[in-house]
C-alpha cells in the first residue's frame, strides 16, 4: 500500500511512501521503485490521500 | 626507438609484458561493479534471507519467484574449503548462497544472482548495431554440489538472451570460468542511465527461463536447460567473485579497483548515511512563526546518483519543536529532506547517534 506525500514547499503531491518500510518514493520514471508504484496503479490500486498541511 | 602496437582491444607497449587492455592494471576494463564483492553497504556481512530484490553485497541482488528459499551473505567464512585459490587469485570477498530446502523449481520458477549494468557503461559495445563487440564474462565459482551450471547475458526488455553454461567438475573447490560471447548485432541495448545489461548466474530455474546455451535467444532465458539447481537441494552452497566483463575474445586478469573508487562507483546506485559517533550529525534548525512549517535539512550525496532516489529515513532522530522528517523535492544530488515545526520559536532536529536515511537508486 502507498499514501501520497505532499511537497510542504511546492504543496503537490510529488513523492509516494510505500506503507511497508516507510520509504518516501519520488515521481521519476527512472526510479524503480517508482515503476513498481505505477504497476501498483496500473492495475487497478490507489494509494492513500496526502495529509493537508501548511508549508 | 621502438614504440608499441595498438590491436583491437590491446595496447602493447614497447616493455615486454606492459599493456593496457589486459592484466590486472588496467583501469575501468571491467564493467562490473563490485565484481570482488568487497562492497557491503548494506549488511556489513551479515547473512539475509535471499527474497527477491535482496542485495548481500552492493550491486548484486537476488531474483526469485519463491520467497526463503535460502540465504546469502558476503563472505560467511574466509577459510572455507579451498580458499588458499581464491585467495592467491586476490579475493578477500566472494558471494555466498545457501539453500535452506530442497525445492523443486517449476516451470515458472526462476532463482538468479543478478547485476543490472547501467547503460552508460556498456554504450561502447555498440550492441544492437553491425558493429557490436564482443565481449569476455570471467569470475570464479564454486559449489558443494558439481555439474552444468548456467547463466545469461540479457537487454532490459528480455527480448534478447544468451544463455551460457560452465562447468564445476570438483565440489568445494574454486574454478575460474570464462565465457567469450560474440556482440549482438539485434535487439535494443539502451545506452542511458536505464538497465543497458542484464547478467544473470542461475541458482535454479524452470523451463520458462532455460534454454539453449550459445545461441542468441528472443525471449527472457536466464540459464541453460538443465542446469544443477542449487535450490533443489537442502544446505547446498553457490559461490561466486572475480565477476568481470570486458570487451575482447579473452579474459584478462580482473581489474582491481582501490576500496573508495569501488564505493564511490556503488554509491551511485545505493548510499547509506552513518549514524554519528558521539555528536549530533546531521542537524538542522529554524525559527518556526507557527505550528507545520517545513525547513531544511541541508545534506548532500558523496557521488551523483543514477536516478532521483527512493529515501528510507531509519532509526531515532532527536525532535525539539518538530517532526515528520521527510523528503521535499529529492534530487539526484540531494535527499532534500524537510522537518515540520511543532509550534512557533525555536525548532530543530538532528540525527545524533542513532538517526540516519539511506537511498537507493539501484536498477
Amino acid at each position: 500500500m502507498y499514501k501520497l506525500i505532499k511537497n510542504q514547499i511546492t504543496q503537490k503531491s510529488d513523492t509516494v511512501q510505500r506503507l511497508s518500510d516507510g520509504a518516501f518514493i519520488p515521481f521519476d520514471p527512472e526510479n524503480t521503485d517508482y515503476q513498481a508504484y505505477l504497476k501498483f496503479l496500473a492495475e487497478g490500486g490507489t494509494p492513500l490521500p496526502a495529509d493537508e498541511g501548511v508549508a | 626507438m621502438t614504440y608499441g602496437t595498438v590491436s583491437a582491444d590491446i595496447i602493447q607497449s614497447s616493455v615486454p609484458g606492459v599493456s593496457l587492455g589486459a592484466g590486472d592494471a588496467t583501469m575501468m576494463k571491467n564493467r562490473i561493479i563490485n565484481g570482488a564483492m568487497v562492497i557491503d553497504q548494506r549488511n556489513s556481512g551479515a547473512s539475509i534471507t535471499a527474497n527477491n530484490a535482496a542485495y548481500p553485497v552492493d550491486r548484486f541482488r537476488m531474483d526469485c519467484t519463491q520467497s526463503s528459499k535460502g540465504n546469502c551473505q558476503q563472505t560467511p567464512s574466509a577459510t572455507e574449503t579451498g580458499y588458499a585459490t581464491r585467495v592467491a587469485a586476490g579475493f578477500t570477498n566472494y558471494f555466498a548462497f545457501t539453500s535452506t530446502s530442497a525445492y523443486s523449481v517449476s516451470s515458472s520458477d526462476e532463482f538468479t544472482i543478478t547485476q543490472n549494468i547501467e547503460g552508460y557503461n556498456i554504450a561502447d559495445l555498440a550492441w544492437g548495431t553491425a558493429n557490436a563487440k564482443t565481449v569476455t564474462l570471467s569470475f570464479l565459482a564454486y559449489s558443494s554440489l558439481t555439474g552444468t551450471f548456467g547463466g545469461s547475458l540479457q537487454n532490459s526488455s528480455n527480448t534478447r538472451s544468451y544463455p551460457f553454461s560452465y562447468t564445476i567438475s570438483s565440489a568445494n573447490t574454486w574454478t575460474t570460468v570464462s565465457v567469450t560471447i560474440s556482440g549482438e548485432t539485434s535487439g535494443t541495448w539502451l545506452s542511458t542511465n536505464g538497465i543497458g545489461m542484464r547478467i544473470f548466474f542461475s541458482l535454479g530455474c524452470g523451463s520458462t527461463y532455460s534454454g539453449t546455451a550459445g545461441s542468441w535467444a528472443s525471449s527472457d532465458i536466464r540459464s541453460v536447460t538443465g542446469a544443477t539447481s542449487v535450490v533443489g537441494t537442502n544446505g547446498a552452497t553457490f559461490y561466486i567473485t572475480g565477476v568481470q566483463l570486458e570487451v575482447g575474445s579473452s579474459a584478462t586478469g580482473y581489474e582491481y579497483r582501490q576500496y573508495q573508487q569501488e564505493l564511490a562507483l556503488c554509491q551511485r546506485y545505493y548510499y547509506l548515511g552513518s549514524p554519528a559517533s558521539s555528536s549530533l550529525g546531521i542537524f538542522g534548525r529554524n525559527y518556526a512563526t507557527a505550528t507545520g512549517y517545513t525547513y531544511p535539512l541541508n545534506y548532500n550525496f558523496p557521488v551523483t546518483m543514477r536516478a532521483i532516489p527512493t529515501i528510507t529515513v531509519t532509526g531515532t532522530w532527536t525532535y525539539s519543536n518538530s517532526n515528520s522528517l521527510a523528503p521535499n523535492g529529492p534530487t539526484v544530488n540531494s535527499p532534500s529532506l524537510g522537518f515540520n515545526s511543532a509550534g512557533s520559536g525555536d525548532t530543530y532536529v538532528f540525527s545524533g547517534t542513532t538517526g540516519s536515511f539511506n537511498a537507493s537508486a539501484e536498477l
